[in-house]
Parts: structure tokens; sequence; C-alpha cells
């Protein structure tokens, strides 16, 4: 027998949308199947996955990861390697820290509220790509790979930060808990709108989606930002197209007079900034302050991030489709918990069987495989 | 499991018997993403001893049937067959390996042996994997070193099996795999312009170790773009056009122009013209100075030693010779691509001995690469962004609207074949992306340009094309031009003034009206 894999010539119209759906079915398929093999019942656990999908509570991590895996397929498509998400999501809360609890803080020294949260949001950005910057410059002029170092740099992030809320960011009114104070309600960046709550459960769950979706406006804002910014990166600017060719062939740029540890050092910086800008408005937005020890708090956006920037197949399109995906599997996985079907490790085997079945319908969807006897 | 299939007189495309077929090719189709269709419903046959010349322009299909005969590409459709004994077998070429295993072994024209090791190791990587002649371990180097002294005695080439590959000559190393075809009992020899650019010395040394293996019953196909040299050496002639066969022909029964309007139709074949644009401006300023430079190889081996050469405004300065010579180190410390050791370079009176890449394209010096792939392209890219990669230099937005239309043009006035300015350079055939890189850089030469090999996968109607646009715009827009080239008809077409690269050194200057066996002495003396 012989076993012939050959690549398509033409590939199916849509094929990005409907390889992910059904990779998403098959994946969720099975899942179930395992979820039977250990005696639960498939049908509560469709369920309650079901719901995940339609569950107003994702927006928050829909627009975190869609902010951040924008950022991390910038790095991603000139081929470095950016592992370091989270370190340089917290790592740019800290001068968000400093301004809003130390220098500029309400009870003694006021100032214009958007004037700080701008600052917040401009020192949180060159804090993120500084970080990132850290890291390419070892690759650039000491030819270290980023992975290690970026990885690395992550927990070189935690224990800073863990250091400065046992230290000097420990809040004085936090009764005994290990963390900062809380950040002043005029540097916060939700709107709160609310709603009754009544009507047939589709009028609830409107309902529910408007409030989140205030709540977490400046996460949306950002989103979209990004998301442009992204996309005109890629498709107009000169710099976005010198990371692209990085990613294909460095030394093609070489030869065309690019500098290729520029290129690193400025692809590097502008992915370390955009997530250093979504940690900055995330911590004005949904966390308000920061608790000990960080890493044990963390949703894992740097990590999750990397899987939607995967998923999309560093494709800018499907960005939003595979951060819905991530974000509503990893509340799947939440409620699985909740519903006491499983524990933490729920998560994580829901959304390895629908990576699995991703893999293998991407790469039919590229490739044909033939036997022949 | 493979059929057995008994040969039919309607595969077979010569008057001779079907006895004699070794190997028949029936139906091939082959199409790449994009979508390009490579090859369509070939059917071709070869038989024992006998040369076929494969000829064809740019894209047609030669390379690709080549590589599926030799299990680099698996036909989209149709069937091989081989002799067993008395009868055609269908068989299934899996990879080089196996191909090797059956008997098929391809050269092409970059050696495909490993420098580091010397060519008695190169040789017995090939036959532990083949486990042929009892040679079962890398450890058999005696048995091995008796192998190769007894093969290449009877063949007549000389090689000293303990050298590094590295320092062997091109010649020598191309002598090698044609050795090793021979030591590893090759039935079918594919040469995919393997001889072409070899002065003619050199290669009437190959000729003769090839006609040793077809007098043994071996066959051989070999891809030119060089008619003439289809004319010397092969018995049959067959073209392909557009992934189709269009004719197959006996060599002592055509000529040269037949076989002309067989690749490129009627009217294309009536561009060929070997008018060399003359030059009627009085040599212009020095614009490219070069001071007893010396540069190292890969391996840090001098391989530059010594050079110097001026290049006016307006004249194209020709170097010729045999690769690995030097002449690609010595162009790429030109344009600041290669570290140069000492002596300077001046381009426009400013020294840019360690000005960079940047700077030198800045001052309007253009490249054309040896190292195609490496430095030429950026193959997961589309046309338009290769252009603009090189062409737009400022500005934070790239200029879409404009890059689209030189484009266009490049297209258009090269004849590259390509679905569109959008296509990935990676689905576009060798001489293609060739043309797409030769296109960039001669048109966006403002002072100098400094090519390697311009040509060198180019058919006959492409490189001509090429060759008169080098010297229309050094001799319209006072371009000074310095082209190094394996292919010595081409830089005799195209020079000025003629040098000779040989082991680092210059020899020269000469005339284009120097006898051409001068000139090939000082290549191989």
């Amino acid at each position: 027998m012989r076993f012939i894999v050959l690549r398509r010539k033409t590939i199916p119209r849509y094929h990005t949308w409907i390889s992910t759906a059904i990779s998403l079915i098959l994946g969720i398929l099975v899942y179930l199947f395992i979820t039977i093999l250990v005696g639960r019942s498939p049908l509560e656990v469709l369920v309650n996955i079901a719901r995940s999908f339609i569950s107003p509570s994702i927006v928050k991590d829909f627009f975190v990861l869609i902010a951040m895996g924008c950022a991390l397929l910038i790095s991603f498509k000139a081929a470095l390697w950016n592992i370091g998400g989270e370190g340089q999501f917290y790592i740019a809360t800290i001068p968000g820290i400093l301004l809003t609890l130390f220098i500029f803080n309400p009870r003694h020294n006021p100032a214009p509220a958007p004037l700080v949260i701008l600052l917040v949001a401009l020192t949180g950005t060159i804090m993120g790509a500084f970080w990132a910057f850290i890291a390419a410059l070892f690759r650039a002029y000491l030819k270290i790979d980023e992975v290690p170092v970026t990885l690395i740099l992550n927990y070189v992030a935690y224990y800073i930060l863990n250091y400065l809320i046992f230290g000097p960011f420990k809040g004085r009114y936090v009764y005994g808990y290990l963390r900062t104070d809380e950040i002043p309600e005029i540097y916060r960046l939700n709107v709160r709108v609310h709603l009754p709550m009544r009507g047939d459960p589709l009028q609830v769950a409107l309902q529910n989606l408007t409030v989140q979706l205030a709540y977490y406006i400046a996460l949306l804002v950002l989103a979209v930002l990004i998301y442009v910014f992204t996309w005109w990166f890629f498709k107009h600017c000169r710099i976005g197209l010198y990371t692209k060719i990085h990613g294909s062939n460095p030394s093609y740029l070489q030869a065309v007079g690019v500098s290729v540890n520029h290129i690193i050092l400025l692809t590097m910086t502008i992915s370390g900034a955009l997530i250093g800008l979504t940690g900055s408005i995330y911590l004005l937005s949904e966390l308000g302050r920061i608790p000990y020890e960080i890493e044990r708090q963390t949703a894992g956006y740097g990590y999750l991030a990397i899987l939607v920037s995967w998923l999309s197949l560093l494709d800018l399109k499907m960005i939003p489709f595979s951060a819905y995906i991530v974000s509503a599997l990893r509340n799947a996985g939440i409620a699985l918990q909740v519903a006491g079907l499983g524990g933490v490790e729920q998560s994580l085997l829901l959304i390895g069987a629908i990576l699995l079945t991703y893999s293998i319908t991407r790469f039919l969807v590229e490739y044909e495989v033939r036997f022949e006897w | 499991m493979s059929s057995k299939v008994l040969s039919t007189s309607a595969n077979i495309s010569s008057a001779e018997s079907v006895e004699n077929v070794i190997l028949s090719a029936r139906n091939i189709s082959k199409s790449f993403p994009g979508p390009v269709i490579a090859l369509d419903r070939v059917s071709l046959d070869l038989y024992a001893g006998e040369i076929l010349a494969l000829l064809g322009e740019n894209g047609s299909g030669k390379s690709t049937f080549v590589k599926i005969l030799y299990g680099i590409y698996t036909p989209d459709h149709g069937e091989i067959l081989m002799k067993t004994g008395r009868i055609l077998e269908r068989v299934t070429i899996n990879s080089p390996a196996d191909a090797m295993s059956k008997g098929i072994l391809m050269v092409s024209q970059v050696p495909q042996l490993i420098s580091k090791l010397t060519v008695a190791e190169n040789m017995a990587l090939t036959l532990t994997s083949l486990r042929i002649h009892g040679v079962k371990s890398l450890t058999s180097i005696k048995k091995i070193l008796k192998i190769i002294s007894e093969e290449s005695e009877k063949i007549g080439i000389k090689i000293d099996p303990n050298e590094k590959v590295y320092n062997l000559t091109y010649t020598q190393k191309q002598l090698v795999e044609i050795l090793r075809a021979m030591i590893v009992n090759a039935k079918i020899l594919l040469l995919d312009e393997a001889l072409t650019y070899l002065p003619l010395l050199e290669r009437r040394k190959l000729y003769q170790a090839l006609l040793k293996l077809k007098e043994q019953g071996g066959s051989i196909v070999i891809i030119t773009h060089k008619i003439s040299e289809a004319m010397e050496i092969s018995n049959r002639i067959a073209v392909l056009r557009a992934g189709k066969i269009v004719g197959v022909v006996n060599t002592w029964e055509t000529t040269i122009d037949q076989v002309r309007v067989m690749m490129f139709g009627e009217e294309r074949s009536k561009q060929i013209s070997y008018v060399k644009v003359q030059t009627i401006n009085p040599r212009g300023e020095p614009r490219i100075i070069i001071r007893n430079l010396h540069v190292e190889d890969d391996y840090g081996r001098e391989i530059v030693r010594g050079v110097n050469l001026t290049i006016h405004a307006g004249e194209v300065v020709g170097i010729a010779g045999i690769s690995g010579n030097g002449q690609r180190e010595l162009l790429e410390s030109i344009v600041g691509l290669r570290k140069i050791k000492s002596g300077d370079i001046y381009v426009d009176n400013v020294n840019v001995k360690r000005s960079g890449v940047k700077n030198i394209r800045e001052l309007g010096v253009s490249f054309i690469p040896d190292r195609l792939l490496e430095h030429g392209i950026s193959p997961e890219e589309s046309i338009v962004e290769n252009i603009a990669a090189c062409t737009v230099r400022n500005g934070i937005n790239i200029p879409w609207g404009l890059i689209e239309e030189i484009s266009r043009e490049l297209i258009n006035s090269y004849q590259i074949i390509a679905p569109s300015t959008k296509t990935p350079v990676k689905y576009l055939s060798g001489g293609n992306i060739l043309k797409t890189i030769v296109a960039r850089e001669i048109e966006n030469a403002k002072k100098a340009l400094i090519a390697c090999n311009p040509t060198r996968t180019l058919d006959e109607v492409s490189a001509i094309y090429v060759r008169r646009r080098i010297r229309e715009k050094a001799v319209n827009e006072n371009l000074a031009v310095l082209i190094a080239s394996e292919d010595l008809d081409e830089v005799l077409m195209v020079s000025d003034i003629i040098y000779v690269m040989n082991t680092g050194r210059l020899y020269g200057p000469l005339t284009p009206e120097a006898p051409c066996e001068d000139i090939e002495k000082l290549m191989v003396m």
C-alpha cells in the first residue's frame, strides 16, 4: 500500500470558516465521548458547553483575547515566538498602580482623570514594549532564542509584581489581605448600566449582554483599535511588510538593505507594546487592584492568546473567531467545574480535543491524502 | 502491488523498437496551487542507450517532469513504467532514495554533495543507504576507496577520493556526481542543467563519461536551455510547451531553427536575435572602483585574492569563470552582503567598504544575487510584495497603487508567467522567479547593476531580452554594469570588457572579440 500526501491545487472557498466549524463540532464530540467513558452524562456536559457559547459572560475574555491575539500575531508573523504575553501584560500594570494609587491618588494629589488614564495607558504600553524589547535584544544581538527568554521573563514579571504587592505596593485598606489598594473610582473605565433583568430568557440574556458590554466598553474599544491597527500594519505599513518577510526569508530583507536586527527589535517591541496597553486598560477596567500571588490570579491571557493566534492560522480575519472559541471554551471549563462535572482539567481537555480535530481538519483542507494499492 | 503492463506502440514516440524502452511515462499530469498546470498528460518513452534532450521555455514543465521521475514530486495523474526483464512494470517512485534504488539518478546545476566531507565519505553515504556493492556501514571506507578507484579508472575520471568536497572545482563536483551514478549502476541519469555552463573542454570531458554510461545501456535525460548543447550530445529531442509535449524528434533529422519554433512558436522564435546593442556613448566616469580586494568564503578561506577593477558609467564589464572561483563572493562584497577582509570599494567616489547594503542600495546600486532563493525573494509573499520590499525605501505607508502598476509593467515586459501580481512567489517556476528578480533589479538600477548569472535558468527568448535590457540600461541610462556569469556566451554577448576569474584572481582585461579558446584556457588553467 502506498500512502500519498498531495497539496491541494484549489482550496475550497470559505475553507477557514468551514474547517473551524467542523473541527469545533468534532472536538466537542470527542470530548463528549471521553466524558461518556468516565461515566458522566453527555447531555449535561453538552448543555453546559452550549450555554458557554451563548453566555454574555464571555465578552471580557473575548475582547482581551482579540487584543492580545492580534499583538501576538504581529510577532508570530515574523517567526518571532513571543511566549511572554503574560509577563508583558502584568508588568504593564506596575505604572498603572504607581500613577493611580501613589502619584495621583485623589486623596492627596488629585489630577484630571483623563490625563491620568492616558498616562496609565502610555506608561503601560512602554512597559510592555520594554519587556518584549529585552527578549528582542537577546535574540537580535546575542542570537539567543526568544522562546525561553520571553517565557522566563513571564516569571520575572510575576515575581517583581509579587515583591511589590508584598512590599511597597501593599495596600492600607485591604482588611489583612495581601493586595494593593483599590484603584480610585474616577480612574476606572467601566460604565455601569442597571437593567431590570426581567422578561423571557432571550430578553434577560440581551439585557445581561448590554450590561456586560457597557461594563467592558473600554476593552471593546481597545480590541477594535488594536484589530484595526494590526490590519493597517500588515496591509499598508512598510514595517508590516518587512515583518512578514522576516517570517519567510530574513536573508531577503538583508539583501534589500533592511536591518534584520532592527526588524526583530521593532516587531517584538510593537507586539509587547500592544500587550502592555491591553494590560493597563485591563487594570483600569477589570482588575482594579492587584492581589498576591499574581500568577495564581491570572486568567492566563498570555498563554490563551497564543492559542488564539495559532487557531487563526496567523490569519487576522480569523482572530475574532478563534478568540470567541477560546473564550467560550475557557468559560465552558469553568461552567463544568461549577456544575460539579469535573475539575480544572475539563477546560484543558475540551480545548485539547478541539485543537486535535482542528489540526486534522486544517491539514485535510490543504492536503489530499490518497491510498494506493 | 504493482501491475505489469506490456508496452504498446501507441505510447512510443519514435520508430525504435518497443523492446528498447527502459522507462515509459504515461499521461503524467501535475498541478500546483495557484492554480499552475505544470504538466498536462505528458507521455514520453525513454530508450536504453540513448541521450534524450528535454527542451522548453521557462515554466514549460521540464524540471517538474524529471522531479517526478526522481521521486521529488508525486504526479496527480498518470503512471510510470520501468523495464523489468522483458516487460514494462508499473512502478511508484516515492522519494529520491527510492529512485536511486531503482537505478534513477539526478544531477542538478547545484552539486548535491556535502562540502565538509570527502569524496569517499559522500559516496559512502549513498552506498550505505542503498546497501549496494556490499557496503553496509560507513566504516567500510577501504572498500569504498577501492570501488571509487576502479570505477573512475573505467570511465577515465581522475578524482582524489580523500579530497574534501569544498576543495573541488565545480567541474570536479559534477564529475563526482556522475561517478556516483556509475557506481550505483544507474540505468537512467537525469541531468537538470548540470553541464550547460561548463566551458566546452570541461563539458566534453563529462560527455565522455555520459557516452560510457550510454554504451553500457544506460539512458540519459538532459535538460538544457542551450539548443546547441542538445544538438551536440543527444539522440532525440523532446520539447515541452505549457506542460504539454509538442514534439519528439530525432536530433539528426532536425535543425536549431525547427527546435526553436517547437519551443517558442513561430512568432516568438522570430524575436531571437543576437545583434548586440552597441555602446554609443564615450566611456563615462569611473563609477565603481575596487582596490586590492580580499574576501573570505563561508569556510573562512580567502576566495577573492587582491582584485582590482574599475567599472565606468555606461559600460558592461563581464566576468567569466567556472562557478566557485570567487565570483559570487566578489559580487556579494561589492553590495555589502559579505565582509571584506581588506581592500577598498568606491561607488561614485564614496568608500563603501563598511557602508552596509542599505547605504549601497541607496547610492543606486542594484543586485541580482547568485543565491536567488536566499537573497532574491521572499517565497511566501506575492510578486507585488516582493517588489515593494525592494522598491519602497521611505515613508510609513506603501503606495500599493504605484507598486501594482510597476509590477504589472514588469510582468508584461519580462513575460513573467504568473496568474496575478498577488500570486505568492513560491508558486512560480524557477525561471519565472528569476525573471521577477531580474526585472525588479534591472529596472530599479539608477547608477550600477551588479549581477550574478542573470539568465542562468532562462529560456533563449527571455535570456536575450534580459541581456538586451541590461545593455540598453547601460548605454541609454549610463549605468555601470558588472556581470559575473558561468555562461561564457552570455559574457561575450553582453560585455564591453571581459575578465576571467580563476582561483580568486582576475585575469584580463580582454575584449569580446578575443578568441573563445583563450578565454576558456584562462577559466580552466
